[in-house]
């Protein structure tokens, strides 16, 4: 066998498919060879909170990236009947949003070395059902996003296998822009280019108000919405200046704008993806190992 | 097996007029560049990593810079140190090596250029592709797919393939003079160097197609963890093999100790190493009985190292103070230690109790540092330190700073090491012990100050080495090949 073709056949060839037969052949036999990989469409069916509250949070940045005109929120459908078309194509566009979102979320969370500091892999010892959740299960990431799989590398950060719906979307993007902002100590890095830069209007606060509780008379909160441009930005100010109503009419005085940011497409998308995990459970197997 | 049957490496002797008749075979110009390369690419991923460990101090320069952002920093140091310095310098060494041996040219001088342009094209375009944002979730194998997910439209270079196709034009460059010496006994530096340039495209196709295509979850976990360890146990370690049983003889004048435990050796690592895969991911959802098959396969691979050491303690038995007056020695018997030292460690932190503590913390990095810089990348430099002087004719700029090098790498690989180890303690205990998470990385703090600490010995002793390297070649000071010859000729 010290010959040049008893090398190449035997070890190089021989003991390399030994290996894959036995440690990577072998377990896909046991498991997903004998059940269907779930697909996006099936991850992306029930389309989440979160998801849409990412809408109405941002709604110039959604609008952007997943287009999603049909898409409605819970108050854009008071007053439109059950079984109306607008309520199906509102469904269907939700789903092709979040089905984009998620996927290009994953990309991002894998572009951007999420996977490096974050696992997504309970295991059964060392307290970790305690401190994360219920310990992982083959199942779970039988599925188009977890191709290749993000089990992870190393634990700076926590375990985030069941990360979504744990805190809201303004802590994620809050710890976004600044990590040490909601998380004192923490060595995660900002990811500042997850945020576009535009015009958003503000409100100040009603004077009265501000002399009884003693608040600054300039304090002044977001309408959501950031523009790219100014002018859209006065578009937008001037409808928010119709809707308000006549009673309220001093609220239309304290409307201005200002630079400001939101989320972009990336932002916006890795939100959707860590909102998504953990909340997708997979039917039980028959027979699995 | 008496001394006088173990097969010598051809070339063995070095003296100037046998440099004449090897002058023709042996392309220097090619092993030259293929080192020059992959220093500047040990540099630039070392410097990548001592960046990234300064984010771990609150203290990154970069953080508003998207694509310098730590997170796609780290990227880089893995795959520049895969592709861009390991590749270049193994092949730089087999440029040497595998002519000498086989007493036959590579393929071709002109596909030895085409491969070494094309090469560099490939890392410095994954480096690219990895700060833009288009990394691949396979560890060490981030390398863009180009496509994509889930379609065939192309977003990037398609990265895997032209790799795939750089192996393979590797495989042909070497494999045909290899090939050519059939039926000629060879010398087990041919085994391993054979066997892992095959071994090195089958382990990258397969770890960059089969998880991203067609192998979902946990039994793609499981390829993802064949894939690396594959990389490290059958391309780099029969890589790294090969040349100390090419390299050692010569230098120290003295044949293998033992052909049959170099055969023993060869055949244990390609039966056993392959099937470690799975202890990447223990304690995971891919069947026990998977990983309980790599954890005692783990454990036989110490058999095999043990063997291998052996050999090479046998081979310097009677020439020990070669360790103080040969440098090039010194950097091989180092590895070789820290070698032995770093797979005991594997087979004992792949049983189940000690993955409970270890799994996800710093002493994964610690062992990860101790094996690629700590072995392998000590033979390349022992190996690039002696054929140096000889690649360019000139004497070193200076030897003392050689020796700088050396105690700079080796003792700041072991602080970091020991304090990426301790770190790793703390952290399991921690977390098994439900403390907040916050508290943890606090934890952490005083030995990531550790860290950056010792990565900068390491960053200063090999920008030491490139300095003088770079100097070496462009100061015209014959070389006396008669100052090395006593080294070896008195042991």
């Amino acid at each position: 066998m010290d010959r040049f073709l008893g090398i190449v056949l035997v070890a190089g060839l021989g003991c390399f498919v030994l290996a894959f037969v036995l440690s990577g052949l072998y377990p896909w036999m046991l498991n997903e060879g004998s059940a269907p990989e779930a697909t996006l469409d099936e991850l992306a069916e029930d389309v989440s909170v979160e998801f849409k509250d990412l809408k109405e949070r941002w709604p110039e940045g959604f609008r952007q990236a997943y287009g999603a005109e049909e898409a409605l929120n819970l108050q854009e459908l008071v007053g439109v009947p059950e079984g109306d078309a607008r309520r199906t194509a509102s469904d269907a566009a939700w789903r092709t949003a979040y089905r984009k979102a998620l996927q290009d979320g994953r990309d991002a969370y894998v572009g951007e070395g999420c996977w490096h500091c974050h696992s997504q892999y309970v295991r059964p010892v060392a307290n970790e059902d305690t401190r994360f959740g219920p310990v992982s299960r083959w199942e779970q990431d039988n599925n188009a996003l977890q191709r290749p799989v993000l089990w992870g590398t190393r634990r700076v950060g926590p375990d985030l296998t069941y990360e979504g719906t744990l805190r809201s979307n303004d802590w994620h993007a809050a710890h976004f822009w600044d990590p040490r902002v909601v998380s004192p100590g923490t060595v995660m890095p900002a990811y500042r280019w997850f945020f576009r830069d535009g015009f958003q209007v503000r409100r100040r606060i009603d004077p009265d108000i501000a002399s009884r509780t003693g608040l600054d008379p300039q304090t002044s909160y977001p309408v959501p919405g950031v523009y790219d441009t100014r002018a859209e930005a006065e578009q937008a100010m001037a409808r928010v200046a119709a809707e308000t109503p006549e009673n309220l009419a001093g609220e239309r005085e304290r409307l201005f704008i200002e630079e400001g940011r939101g989320l972009n497409d990336r932002g916006l998308s890795i939100l959707a993806y860590i909102q998504w995990l953990g909340t997708w459970q997979p039917q039980p197997v028959e027979g699995g190992a | 097996m008496t001394t006088a049957d173990v097969p010598f490496p051809a070339g063995a002797a070095d003296r100037p007029d046998e440099r004449a008749a090897t002058g023709e075979l042996v392309h220097k110009a090619l092993v030259k560049w293929h080192f020059t390369l992959g220093v500047f690419f040990m540099m630039t991923s070392m410097t990548a990593g001592f960046l990234v460990s300064l984010n771990f101090l609150g203290a990154y320069p970069f953080e508003d810079i998207p694509w310098l952002s730590a997170s796609r920093l780290r990227f880089l140091h893995t795959n520049e140190i895969a592709y861009g310095f390991l590749v270049n310098c193994f092949v730089g060494a087999m440029y040497y090596a595998v002519p000498r041996l086989t007493g036959r040219p590579v393929f071709s001088k002109g596909l030895g250029w085409i491969i070494f342009f094309v090469w560099q094209f490939i890392v410095l375009a994954t480096s690219v592709g990895q700060l833009l944002g288009f990394a691949q979730a396979v560890e060490w194998g981030e390398t863009p797919t180009g496509f994509r997910p889930g379609t065939f439209e192309l977003n990037y270079i398609p990265i895997d393939a032209l790799i795939a196709v750089g192996a393979l034009l590797v495989a042909l460059q070497f494999l045909t003079p290899l090939a050519r010496s059939l039926g000629k006994r060879m010398y087990v530096t041919g085994w391993y160097l054979t066997a892992g340039i095959v071994w090195l495209i089958l382990t990258y196709v397969m770890g960059n197609t089969l998880p991203e295509w067609t192998m979902p979850g946990a039994s793609g976990a499981a390829t993802v963890g064949l894939f690396i360890h594959d990389l490290v146990g059958l391309f780099v370690t029969p890589m790294g093999w090969g040349l100390m049983y090419f390299f050692v003889p010569i230098i120290l004048r003295a044949p293998v100790w033992s052909h049959a435990l170099s055969v023993i050796g060869f055949w244990a690592l390609a039966f056993f190493y392959p099937l470690n895969g799975v202890h990447h991911f223990l304690l995971s959802s891919i069947p026990m009985s998977v990983q309980y098959g790599a954890v005692i396969s783990t454990m036989a691979v110490e058999i095999v190292v043990t063997t291998v050491i052996v050999n090479f303690f046998g081979t310097m038995w009677g020439r020990g103070h070669a360790l103080r007056s040969n440098l090039p020695i010194r950097w091989f018997y180092t590895g070789m230690i820290l070698y032995f030292i770093t797979c005991l460690q594997c087979a004992f932190h792949t049983s189940l109790t000690l993955q409970k503590t270890i799994h996800f913390t710093d002493w994964v990095p610690g062992h990860a540092h101790l094996v690629m810089l700590g072995v392998f990348a000590f033979w390349i430099i022992g190996i690039i330190t002696w054929l140096w002087p000889r690649l360019t004719g000139n004497e070193w700029y200076s030897r003392r700073l050689n020796h700088w090098q050396y105690w700079l790498t080796m003792l700041g690989l072991l602080i970091m090491f020991t304090d990426l180890l301790a770190a790793g303690v703390v952290h399991g205990w921690m977390l098994d012990a439900l403390a907040p998470w916050m508290d943890i990385v606090d934890a952490m703090k005083p030995f990531w100050h550790v860290r950056t600490f010792s990565g900068g010995m390491i960053l200063l002793g090999t920008a030491l080495w490139s300095w003088n390297l770079w100097k070496t070649a462009r100061t015209p000071k014959p070389y006396d090949y008669r100052v090395d010859l006593v080294d070896a000729e008195a042991a």
